[in-house]
């Protein structure tokens, strides 16, 4: 599994102290953050995910053994989820609240860049922007049915172009052309860039002409008229693309700030939120410990009979266990 | 079924299916109730309707789909003269069943202007029988249908107070239903003028937690149909109570009836409203929908009060969306500053995505109403 450690300040910060963990599990990546008491992260890191949320949360955990030493576990004070699986994985590791990724990224952003009034968030399957005045929420936005402009649209690019994504940038710089390319449909735009290749354009001209599409395409369909103000950060896995961040800066016409911990700002924001939730109401934690990694989780599912809406219910247990959590219908009979 | 009597079926719109009931049954037919709106009967809905056509369309075709398959030939559709293409709808329904080869007519409930008692010939043509409804029975029938309605109004409007203080989930859901019920049952002046009293004792009994977290106000408006009906917006109602908001009904079938009777005062007053702002973009007449009433509620509610806006409508709407771009502009603008939420519905599921919506939506409001509070 392809890791990323962005910090690990837990030796210099020694061994005592308390700490939080913010998880945010996504699409296609899963972020794990560990603050102190000061809101300093001491530790992140990001890890590329395929499998559900429950195992990638697990493999994750897996990974962290070898970076954290034991005693670290029995520091965590308050543990926060994220992302679109937060409820599952707030069940599995037993974490004291699930939070969407909107109020956490709104709240670490304004921690480490204060006075920030927009976010631009574009990450595997969702895009977002957030609009913030005196450090708090004023307005949102995501992008409702369609994955044109997202990070993973990106991926399917670059693998047809055979260029690694993270090369997307250098590429990019290299253009000499304007290359116009459909951004406001994902299978249009792969049928331009079919037409452009054949036209004889250079890698290099395409990719551009992609990454100013993809910009114009969060443009038009998430922030659909919305004033953005500066300071403007701009999060998630795709900010580490300079060409898109370039593109950004070119429509806008104005700085676009990419904080170095953009990878896993959710994740640090899940952490704050747990940090202020659990001293707000002398919470003890219920973290099951990253030994968490070693118990087996089976998801399952089934369809209740009870009425016409024919709800899918699902739940996870433990192997030998009970029932972590269950949820998915409509009427509350099964919710746990 | 009693021998003679017609068999008589209705779109379910939310919870006031036992008016409707009442209304045919008093005027001697015998009602169908459709099933609460579900997914199967969406799926069915889906298969016979326009693709482009918005979500009461797919959902009403599916619970006549239901009654025709029990055994119904007569169902009633209300249209309206108004703006939006909902005029025709009972028409459209009517060649769509005929062609899928059933034996149906559909008889139009005109509710462009009920003044003009054409509902009148309505419930006489469904009386089975020649015997013509008296001056007197007509308006007993109409008065039971308007209480009915009120009561109907009351119990929904309690239970938006109600479920951000249970201490178990679902109860208030349980009260709900207990007083339809009741509702239901009940036939006459007397029963249920006492009714006005219980339903109020009903969710008193719903047990209660204290006041110490911070509870919103959030009104939930928009087109008529997704906004009562449950199913078609996806419990919205249920899970901003479930977030912690007293949510606050901005509509409902009796104001709606009441307005096309003329006296809906308060809606005069929200048109008013819209049409007084004219130089900032509000609507001057009714462009269908609710979309003239939504502009006057949020104009009205910005001036204090309430802490959210939630605007429902079913995708593909015009006037709607008409509003909810007004409705924008004025807030992006900074010219009222309650933040408003559209949510626009239709066949999918999608969830999680709502969740995080709502969550997201609610979150903004407690840290804004947190720092009033806390004056800083």
């Amino acid at each position: 599994m392809e890791t990323k450690l962005l910090e690990n300040r837990l030796k210099e910060s020694g061994s005592s102290g308390n700490l939080y963990l913010g998880i945010d599990v996504g699409s296609v990546s899963t972020k794990i953050a560990i603050i102190n008491e000061d809101r300093e992260l001491v530790f992140g890191m990001w890890s590329r995910s395929q499998g559900s949320p429950v195992q990638s949360t697990q493999e994750s955990f897996g990974n962290l053994g070898e970076s954290l030493d034991d005693d670290v576990g029995c520091r965590i004070m308050g543990v926060g989820t994220t992302g679109s699986a937060r409820y599952l994985v707030k069940a599995i590791v037993g974490a004291d609240i699930a939070k969407t990724e909107i109020i956490c990224q709104a709240v670490a952003t304004s921690f480490y860049m204060p006075g920030v009034r927009t976010i631009l968030e574009i990450g595997g399957q969702d895009n977002k922007v957030i609009l913030m005045k005196d450090g708090i929420i004023t307005d949102f936005a995501m992008n409702s049915i369609c994955a044109a402009g997202t990070g993973s649209f990106l991926d399917h690019q670059a693998n047809r172009l055979g260029i690694p994504i993270e090369k997307f940038g250098d590429y990019a710089a290299k253009s000499e052309v304007d290359v116009v390319i459909a951004g406001r449909c994902t299978v249009f735009a792969e049928s331009d860039m079919v037409h452009k290749q054949q036209m004889g354009h250079s890698k290099e001209d395409i990719i551009a002409g992609l990454c100013e599409a993809l910009a114009r395409n969060y443009l038009n369909n998430v922030c659909k008229g919305k004033k953005l103000n500066s300071p403007i950060a701009f999060q998630g896995g795709v900010a580490a693309n300079s060409a898109i961040r370039k593109a950004f800066q070119k429509e806008l016409g104005c700085e676009i700030n990419v904080h170095k911990y953009f990878l896993v700002m959710g994740a640090v924001g899940a952490a704050m939120l747990a940090r202020e939730q659990v001293r707000a109401e002398n919470l003890k934690t219920s973290f099951r410990g990253f030994k968490v990694s070693e118990t087996k989780f089976i998801p399952k599912a089934f369809n209740c009979q009870g009425c016409n809406n024919r709800c899918e219910i699902t739940y996870v247990q433990e192997l030998v266990g009970e029932i972590v959590a269950r949820w998915g219908d409509r009427c509350g009979k099964w919710t746990l | 079924m009693s021998e003679g009597k017609r068999l008589v079926a209705f779109p379910h719109m939310g919870n006031n299916w036992p008016a409707f009931k009442s209304l045919f049954e008093n005027a001697g037919a015998e009602a169908y109730v459709p099933g609460k709106n579900n997914a199967r009967g969406l799926e069915c809905g889906l298969k016979f309707s326009p693709e482009w056509i918005c979500l009461p369309f797919k959902i009403t075709i599916a619970n006549f789909i239901e009654a025709l398959d029990k055994g119904v030939k007569t169902i009633v559709m209300a249209s309206d003269c108004g703006p939006c293409r909902f005029g025709f709808y009972h028409a459209v329904q009517e060649k769509i069943l005929k062609d899928l080869g059933y034996d149906v007519e559909i008889k139009c409930l005109l509710q462009a202007d009920l003044l003009t008692f054409e509902w009148a010939d309505l419930l006489q043509s469904i009386r089975g029988t020649r015997l013509p409804l008296s001056r007197f029975k007509l308006l007993w029938i109409a008065r039971i249908f308007f209480m009915k309605l009120q009561l109907i109004q009351l119990a929904e409007k309690l239970e938006g107070k109600t479920r951000p203080y249970e201490v178990r989930r679902g109860e208030t859901t349980k009260a709900l239903e207990r007083c339809l019920k009741m509702i239901d049952e009940a036939g006459t002046h007397q029963q249920l003028r006492g009714l006005k009293h219980l339903i109020k004792e009903e969710f008193a009994k719903v047990e209660k937690a204290g006041r110490e977290k911070i509870i919103l106000k959030v009104v939930l408006t928009g087109e008529i149909f997704v906004a009562l009906d449950c199913f078609a917006n996806q419990d919205v109602k249920k899970k901003l109570g479930e977030l912690g908001c007293e949510v606050c009904m901005g509509i409902s079938l009796y104001d709606w009836v009441k307005h096309k009777a003329h006296v809906n005062f308060h809606r005069k007053y929200l048109e008013y409203l819209s049409k007084s702002h004219r130089d900032i973009g509000g609507l001057q007449l009714d462009i269908g929908g609710e979309a003239f009433w939504v502009l006057g509620q949020y104009i009205d509610f910005s001036r204090g009060g309430i802490d959210g806006f939630v605007h429902v409508y079913p995708f593909t709407c015009m006037p709607e969306i008409t509003a909810k771009s007004i409705i924008t502009k004025w807030y992006n603008d900074g010219i009222f500053d309650v933040p408003p939420l559209f949510l626009g519905f239709d066949e999918h599921a999608g969830e999680a995505g709502l969740m995080t919506r709502l969550e997201a939506y609610t979150d903004l409001l407690r840290t804004k109403k947190k720092k009033l509070i806390n004056g800083n």
